[in-house]
């Protein structure tokens, strides 16, 4: 959009404004809202704070004297063990039947940070927000510290004598319910088990699978494949609630995201984008990344897949089962526009579905792809070697039913944990009552635990060794990082234990496996795959040749029949930061704003403005309150009371509920917190049901990190479709009111050498930006590929020590990220269009916080930082309040501090800690470093080995930088022309915000773009 | 043609026939009379108040500045607020004691005492805040231009760093002032005083005074020469605490009216102070022949004529946010009028601009109830300015994402209600062992001062019979 | 009426300016001399649990620092010997010293020997050895004639200022790089060696916050 429009466009944030609402005038009532008392506010913060120590930092504080400190330095000096300088080992993460390749940073021998595999395809040096947070999991002092025997701490050799007695009947009727899992040695050791217990039976359990997305496979093919996307190849993607670029929506996302990224990466008019259509009921970040949305219920989204298939079959070859077909939703114009734009670009788009829905809309959605020819080109099929040809979730069920009706009297439970997740009607914790001896591994002592007689403490991924295949089947050896902190075992340690009666050490097993995997000289062979972090042999799955099988018609069109009412519909969804609540006990993701709400530390039935109203709810938040209303939600097999929250551009007569939260007696950060959704899923509707919904008579305080106002028509995001950026690429950037352009877009500027202190009004201040012999460093934040997932933000307490602090304190607005991400919405209420913005420190060259700090604390470094001194700070906030971007954060209460003097053993959580950071104490400032720390080491390795100052482009990244997996952020040093972040700042979309009130930021933005459908636009 | 009179003499200045030992008798005695049950119980109350004070700043050290309602975006609450509101208040004192002197307004001897015994109080009561308000107390000192291992300098262009220099200026001169004006009215209780003690301490305090002609001359030289130096910090103080706000960029508070702006509203709700405080006074202390209602009369024009020059400015700032087209600008005073804090804002131009305005009427103005009410509501308008100023701005500035709403916690009130314990608990001080109206200088303002009262062969007190004539109606 | 004051009271007012200035100056001088590192963190020699002597190894068998501090150059860190080095020659001389008990059992427990350190950095100052001694900052400008101490102790008062003074004038300090370990190392013409030096090495000893705060 251009000039003009760029200030047209309403942004808006919350409804308050849009609706114009009473509540937004009326608050002036209000003077001290109910909670504004501190005193009953102390006990909440301080008992929570108290138990939050494995969210918070250590390390030495900004200002206090020392006592005597002791070195102890080794008694044997280990090889390649320089003191301070980290060594980074490869291994990879398990995430249900994947791996992901990582880099874990080790710190004096202990893993202190995670970053993604260079090598690795599954990551590319990019991670996710489960990723990132790992690291703290391992260190949660939480975690199942020793087996037990019911209740009792046992040692685990006690467990071996029992294994060694107990499984030396082979005839025993043995169930196994294991969650997914990739790891050719598990694989090799279950085929051991299965012959060696004849009667045993071997089940899987995951909450939130891709089962039906198989199964689909197996009605269309007849076979039981993993379906690959390649969205860098695609011109046309149509996602059916497919929700690929959120980790908790695809287990593949960060190469999802970054492929998609690709396709829609924009540095030149020449350039083109990939389109993305997005038919979902609640919104989600892939949806705001789209180009088109159409908001339906999950009901009318399975059907307009069938009336999809309908149309097409008019057109297209191998969909007969559907010609006769047609449902409430044929003749929807988003179908005929679907129809002209999948036809036109044949064998160039990709069709996907959201995992939740049925065997049958897989199905259908594989026909269409091979209809399409995308099948091979966009869309590739592959044999899973590890997966048994069942159904698991039938299997599962049947399991259950069986145990139910004591068919086994030993049950094997291996990580999952059925008791919260399985199914209501399944009654799960009932059924295994009825088995004589229960045994269960996990690294909590969970749901299912207490309902066993033996639970195992399960080993961190970091701590035991282990394998398995990348989504796409490359694969990769899971290197352990430090040993067990609480001598968990891994699976398949405890299945060694079960075959043979002796606790194996997982190293041998993974290698066993491994002596027939690899050719060649076996140890070399084996330490290079260690050191790379993949097996570069194994260059994924096969594709697997398919075609529709015959009597695919006769199966699927009984499976046609729509269930769409007019009553109000519940869609179940994993949460995009605890998934299926295995994160709940991780008080990063718990306070991690949820990308679309912001809501932290809590789940919410989300609804459109019309159905809450329909409910008799207010359509909008009181400003003034964080507390909201309740609902009550009833589906006759079960009911809960949630807080209700108004999600612009959901579908009306839905609502979404996200699982995972309300878990007990887990650990000290999961406890109470939200309301588990469970109860309300059942095996005939686990991911949608029709529901009674009414409202509860009871408000609810939620911690929002965001749902403040309108944008009040301000120009902080800038947008224009693709078309409009080919017109005028300078839409972006305009004369602002000071009549100087902003630095690095003028022409004459960008060709002059100090183009950044060039242009601008007169300025009472130094414009020297540095000695030339220093870099300057500077950030570009590309809006057209951010997709909001959070990632930088996690990544950023992760590397800077960056404390948790609370619900209570978030809701008080006092949450301490260095880098969030604001969300804007534009347009009208019903379906609004979504913008993400992330917002670290802008490193202003004319800082105003610089200036009004009466002790100098915060002032400009030689390299064109805006700097930060802990120490030096006296806690005015003068420099807080004097941010325009409000990125400055204060330590109100000592939250680094806190868990010092409480917590049974903080040594665990300080290791997880950053030694390159200092930890803030309470009364002073923080704020986005640009990763000084990173940059320090750069400058001074650069230093020694060629005397410059100025490292190379690319040898500093910043975390958020390193994390992202679109390559949003570009970090480097501005006097280099040809870094990436200059190339960037070059660019025409480049902008900064407010450049009027020439604060000269450092950190710019790369203006969004869209590519509309220029028939419906 | 009409009728014109040569010399329209002032009504008296102090009422009733007094002569100077009446006048000694009458504000001295106060001090040396034996301590008024009600003394002690206000005094007692005053120091409840002040543990009170003391109590929550002792919890906010210890637990941290979280105590308070503040958060982000709003990083300064009640604590600069009441900083600003009191030290608004200490300027009555020096306005009073330095400028009218420098005008020759004799009317002033009348309540110039107390008024900059309560400047040095509120003064007290303002530098409170600053110094808690930060979040390590421990190291406060860094702000001052000390030497150390670090070689480190405070950063000189930070107003707040000004702020320190200006008010301890501000209060040291004020001190001076007060004491040397104090300095003969002591001697005058040292001789009337009987205990032995009394003698010693007020004797101490006199410095030796014993009105010699040289003393006086001296004294005269003093006390013109402080006054010279005072009156430009009576504009200076609260023109550098605008800085404050006025240096930084955000919309609604980067405005460069705020000097005088600022000035205006201090000398306003400063002489609303000393109205609410004298009324009660010459009530209690039976003063209305010295503080008469003329007295009243003149400090309401002054309340009348600030207070419009603060509703001037505030219709200003709206033009100018208008005028200037900066959208930020325009939007943040919109929103203080209708948005969340709209309620202060409505109470602030009720309290402050609509108020003063009763007194363009004589009856009302001369009305000693209606003086005292208008002279509290205008103190709780001025606090409300400065929460507008403070708050609304920072809530809802340039992004949107970080817009918040700002309300105090039980802490930041106990902790303004304490100051008043302070405040009360010095001045109930001071009027029981202080003269809390110049005895020395009112005397000046007498007739029986004039020489051309006496007559020249006895020598005996003849002030002339001046009636004053009715003004001729026709004429007029 | 009588005399209220005695006579030398007239003295008072003189005597009680007299005393304020002196006690005044008393107190400034005080807080210059006894608060400031120089006065309390200088000559800080903690006991050691080995009685480790400097002067004898380095002074008169004359080893080099980097003999045991062997990470001085490649990490931010001048890491102190593991005990393996102790024992590199500690098997052969003075085999069984009632001294080197502590080092004997560390060797046999694997169990490091608990040093105490003496020059102690606030955590939020990060000090990088290597960045130093590469170019050309000798051990002894900040650890003193470690040479001759028989027990460490801490030679400088290691302050902001302090630092600060050879950030800005390097060149009244720097030293040839392969002269960095040496003792008592002295040229009559530091100056212009330094500023030599200084020009050779590239050396802009960076003065703002971050260098060492973050």
């Amino acid at each position: 959009m251009s000039d003009q429009k760029t200030n047209d466009t309403t942004y808006w944030k919350s409804l308050n404004e849009l609706a114009k609402n009473k509540e937004y005038q009326k608050y002036a009532e209000r003077e001290f809202p109910e909670d504004a008392s501190e005193l009953t506010d102390q006990v909440s913060r301080r008992s929570f704070l108290r138990v939050m120590g494995a969210s918070i930092a250590l390390a030495g504080f900004a200002s206090c004297r020392k006592p005597m400190q002791k070195i102890l330095p080794y008694s044997r000096q280990p090889e390649e063990q320089v003191l301070g300088v980290p060594n980074f080992y490869a291994t990879s993460m398990p995430f249900q039947d994947t791996v992901a390749g990582l880099l874990i940073e080790n710190s004096e021998g202990r893993p202190s940070k995670v970053e993604g595999n260079e090598q690795h395809p599954s990551t590319r040096g990019k991670t996710s927000i489960y990723h990132q947070a790992a690291i703290l999991g391992m260190y949660d002092p939480d975690r199942s510290r020793n087996p037990q025997l019911a209740g009792e701490q046992v040692s685990y050799s006690d467990f071996a004598e029992f294994a060694a007695s107990h499984f030396a009947e082979t005839d025993r009727n043995i169930l196994f319910i294991s969650d997914a899992s990739s790891s050719p040695t598990r694989h090799r050791l279950k085929t051991d088990i299965q012959s060696r217990f004849p009667n045993s039976q071997w089940v899987t359990h995951e909450p939130f699978s891709d089962d039906n997305r198989v199964e689909g496979t197996n009605l269309a093919f007849g076979q039981r494949l993993r379906t690959v996307n390649h969205f860098d190849e695609a011109n046309i993607v149509v996602s059916f609630d497919d929700d690929f670029m959120t980790p908790s929506g695809h287990k593949n996302s960060v190469e999802a995201a970054w492929q998609f990224s690709m396709a829609r990466n924009v540095n030149a008019v020449e350039d083109t984008m990939s389109r993305l259509y997005s038919i979902e009921n609640s919104y989600s970040i892939t949806g705001s990344m789209a180009d088109h949305r159409l908001r339906l219920k999950s009901s009318e989204i399975e059907a307009m897949i069938f009336a999809l298939a309908a149309r097409l079959s008019q057109d297209l070859n191998g969909l007969d089962a559907y010609t006769d077909y047609s449902n409430s939703m044929s003749g929807h114009e988003m179908v005929e526009t679907l129809a002209g734009e999948l036809i036109a670009n044949r064998s160039n788009t990709i069709l996907t579905a959201g995992t939740g829905y049925s065997p049958a809309v897989h199905a259908t959605i594989s026909a269409l792809n091979s209809a399409l020819g995308n099948i091979g080109t966009t869309v590739t099929l592959h044999n899973l070697p590890f997966r048994d040809n069942v159904d698991n979730t039938t299997a599962f069920a049947e399991a259950v039913s069986q145990a139910q009706a004591g068919a086994f009297d030993t049950v094997v439970i291996l990580g999952t944990n059925p008791v919260f997740t399985a199914a209501a009607d399944l009654q799960f914790a009932d059924a295994i009552s009825n088995v004589e001896t229960k045994i269960h591994l996990s690294e909590y002592v969970d749901e299912t635990s207490r309902a066993c007689d033996w639970h195992v403490n399960q080993a961190h991924f970091m701590e035991a060794w282990g394998d398995g295949y990348a989504y796409t089947g490359q694969r990769s050896i899971i290197q352990p990082q430090i040993a067990p902190l609480f001598e968990g075992v891994s699976d398949i340690e405890l299945l060694h234990t079960i075959l043979t009666g002796e606790s194996g050490s997982g190293y041998d097993l993974v290698q066993n496996t491994w002596r027939n995997v690899l050719s060649g000289n076996f140890e070399r062979e084996w330490e290079r795959v260690l050191h790379d972090g993949i097996d570069d042999n194994s260059d994924g799955f096969s594709n697997a040749s398919v075609s529709i099988q015959s009597g695919f018609a006769s199966q699927i069109i009984p499976m046609l029949e729509t269930s769409i009412t007019d009553r109000i519909e519940i869609t179940i969804k994993p949460d995009p930061t605890l998934f299926d609540g295995r994160y709940a006990n991780n008080g990063w993701l718990q306070e991690l704003p949820d990308p679309m709400t912001k809501i932290t530390w809590d789940n919410v039935a989300l609804m459109s403005p019309s159905t809450a109203r329909s409910l008799g709810l207010p359509a909008e938040r009181d400003f003034a309150s964080d507390e909201v209303p309740m609902v009550r939600i009833d589906t006759g097999d079960g009911a809960i009371e949630i807080a209700a929250w108004v999600q612009p551009g959901h579908a009306d007569d839905s609502i979404t509920l996200y699982a995972g939260y309300g878990r007990n007696t887990i650990g000290r950060v999961a406890d109470g917190v939200g309301v588990n959704i469970y109860p309300l899923r059942t095996t005939g509707a686990p991911y949608y049901r029709t529901a009674d919904i009414s409202a509860v008579d009871r408000m609810y305080e939620i911690a929002c990190t965001q749902d403040h106002n309108s944008i009040e028509g301000r120009d902080m995001v800038r947008a224009a479709t693709l078309d409009e950026y080919r017109e005028n690429p300078n839409f972006s950037t305009y004369e602002s009111v000071h009549g100087y352009e902003v630095p690095g877009i003028d022409a004459a500027e960008r060709e002059s050498d100090d183009y950044l202190a060039k242009g601008g009004p007169i300025s009472l201040f130094d414009e020297q930006y540095g000695p030339d012999y220093q870099p300057q460093w500077g950030m570009a934040i590309d809006l057209n590929t951010c997709f909001g997932c959070g990632v930088c933000t996690i990544a950023c307490q992760a590397e800077n020590n960056i404390p948790v602090v609370g619900k209570r304190e978030v809701s008080r607005r006092r949450i301490m990220h260095w880098i969030r991400t604001d969300r804007y919405y534009e347009g009208d209420e019903d379906n609004p269009g979504v913008y993400h913005q992330p917002v670290p420190c802008m490193h202003c060259e004319l800082a105003p916080c610089e200036q009004v700090c009466p002790v100098a604390a915060t002032v400009h470094s030689e390299d064109g930082m805006n700097q930060m001194t802990y120490n030096r700070c006296i806690g005015t906030r003068y420099c807080a309040n004097n941010c325009p971007f409000k990125v400055r954060r204060f330590n109100f209460f000592n939250y680094s501090d806190e868990y010092l003097t409480t917590g049974d053993d903080p040594e665990i959580i300080q290791m997880a800690m950053n030694p390159e950071v200092t930890i803030r104490f309470r009364g002073v400032m923080e704020k986005c470093s640009y990763c000084v720390q990173r940059v320090n080491r750069a400058k001074i390795e650069t230093r020694k080995a060629t005397g410059s100052r100025k490292p190379e482009d690319g040898t500093v990244k910043t975390a958020c930088q390193q994390a992202c997996p679109a390559n949003a952020i570009s970090f480097g040093d501005l006097t280099d022309r040809n870094s990436v972040v200059s190339q960037h700042k070059m660019n025409e979309r480049n902008y900064v915000m407010l450049e009027e009130i020439n604060v000269r930021p450092r950190t710019s933005y790369l203006a969004k773009l869209r590519n509309p459908n220029p028939e419906l636009s | 043609m009409s009728k014109t009179y040569e010399y329209v003499p002032e009504p008296a200045l102090v009422k009733g026939n007094h002569d100077f030992s009446s006048i000694n008798s009458l504000i001295t005695d106060i001090n040396l009379r034996p301590t008024p049950k009600g003394w002690y119980i206000a005094f007692g109350l005053s120091n409840l108040l002040l543990f009170v004070l003391l109590g929550s700043i002792a919890y906010l050290i210890w637990e941290g500045t979280g105590i308070w309602g503040l958060n982000q975006p709003v990083g300064w609450g009640w604590a600069i607020i009441n900083f600003v509101w009191w030290v608004g208040i200490g300027h009555a004192g020096t306005l009073i004691s330095a400028i009218l002197f420098l005008f020759r307004q004799d009317w002033r001897t009348a309540i110039n005492r107390f008024a900059e015994a309560m400047t040095i109080f509120a003064v007290m009561c303002a530098g409170i805040f600053p110094a808690i308000h930060v979040g390590r107390i421990w190291v406060i000192y860094w702000v001052f231009p000390i030497p150390n291992s670090m070689v480190m300098w405070p950063n000189f262009n930070s107003p707040l760093l000004w702020d320190v220099f200006a008010v301890s200026t501000y209060f040291t001169v004020s001190l001076l002032f007060w004491y040397v004006g104090l300095v003969p009215d002591f001697a005058t209780l040292r001789d009337r005083i009987k205990s032995k003690v009394g003698k010693m301490v007020y004797g101490v305090a006199a410095l030796g005074w014993r009105g010699s002609n040289r003393h006086w001359w001296n004294y005269e030289k003093a006390y013109m020469i402080l006054a010279g130096l005072a009156t430009p910090l009576v504009l200076s103080v609260h023109t550098i605490v605008s800085f404050d706000f006025a240096v930084s960029i955000i919309p609604g508070w980067h405005t460069t009216i705020f000097p005088p702006y600022f000035v205006a509203g201090a000398v306003f709700s400063g002489f609303a102070m000393v109205l609410t405080l004298m009324i009660i006074c010459r009530k209690i202390y039976g003063l209305e022949d010295i503080m008469t209602v003329d007295h009243i009369e003149k400090m309401n024009l002054i309340i009348l004529v600030t207070g419009s020059m603060v509703g001037f400015a505030y219709l200003m700032e709206f033009f100018i946010a208008w005028y200037s087209q900066v959208e930020y600008e325009k939007a943040i005073f919109i929103i203080r009028a209708t948005g969340p804090y709209a309620w202060a804002y409505w109470i602030m131009i009720s309290c402050n601009v609509i108020s003063p305005q009763f007194f363009w009427s004589k009856k009302l103005r001369r009305n000693v109830t209606f003086t005292f009410i208008i002279s509290i509501v205008v103190n709780i308008g001025m606090w409300f300015e400065r929460f507008v100023i403070t708050v609304t701005s920072l809530s809802t500035d340039y992004l949107p994402s970080s817009w918040g709403y700002f309300s105090p916690t039980i802490w930041d009130v106990l902790t303004y209600v304490g100051t008043f314990g302070l405040f009360f608990t010095f001045f109930l001080l001071f009027l029981r062992f202080m003269p809390m109206v110049a005895v020395a200088e009112i005397k000046g303002a007498m007739p029986q001062a004039d020489p051309h009262n006496y007559d020249p062969e006895t020598g005996d007190y003849s002030p002339q019979e001046i009636e004053i004539p009715e003004p001729n109606k026709e004429s007029v | 009426m009588a005399q209220i004051f005695p006579k030398w009271t007239n003295e008072a007012p003189r005597r009680i300016l007299i005393g304020a200035i002196i006690i005044l100056n008393a107190i400034v001088f005080g807080v210059w001399y006894f608060f400031s590192p120089e006065f309390t963190n200088v000559g800080y020699a903690p006991e050691q649990p080995v009685p480790y002597s400097h002067q004898l190894h380095v002074g008169q068998l004359g080893m080099d620092c980097q003999y045991c501090h062997t990470q001085v150059e490649e990490s931010q860190y001048a890491n102190i010997p593991a005990t393996q080095t102790c024992m590199n020659c500690h098997n052969q001389i003075a085999t069984n010293s009632e001294k080197l008990a502590p080092v004997r059992e560390s060797w046999d427990t694997n169990e490091p020997i608990e040093w105490v350190r003496v020059h102690m950095l606030p955590d939020y100052a990060y000090f990088n050895h290597s960045a130093h001694v590469n170019v050309g900052v000798g051990c002894e400008s900040c650890h003193g004639r470690v040479d001759r101490m028989e027990v460490v102790y801490q030679a400088e008062p290691l302050s902001m200022g302090w630092c600060l003074d050879c950030h800005r004038e390097p060149e009244k300090h720097v030293r040839p790089v392969d002269e960095v370990t040496t003792m008592g190392y002295q040229v009559e013409n530091q100056l212009e060696v330094g500023r030599e030096l200084v020009a050779k090495h590239n050396i802009k000893a960076p003065t703002y916050c971050q260098a060492c705060h973050y």
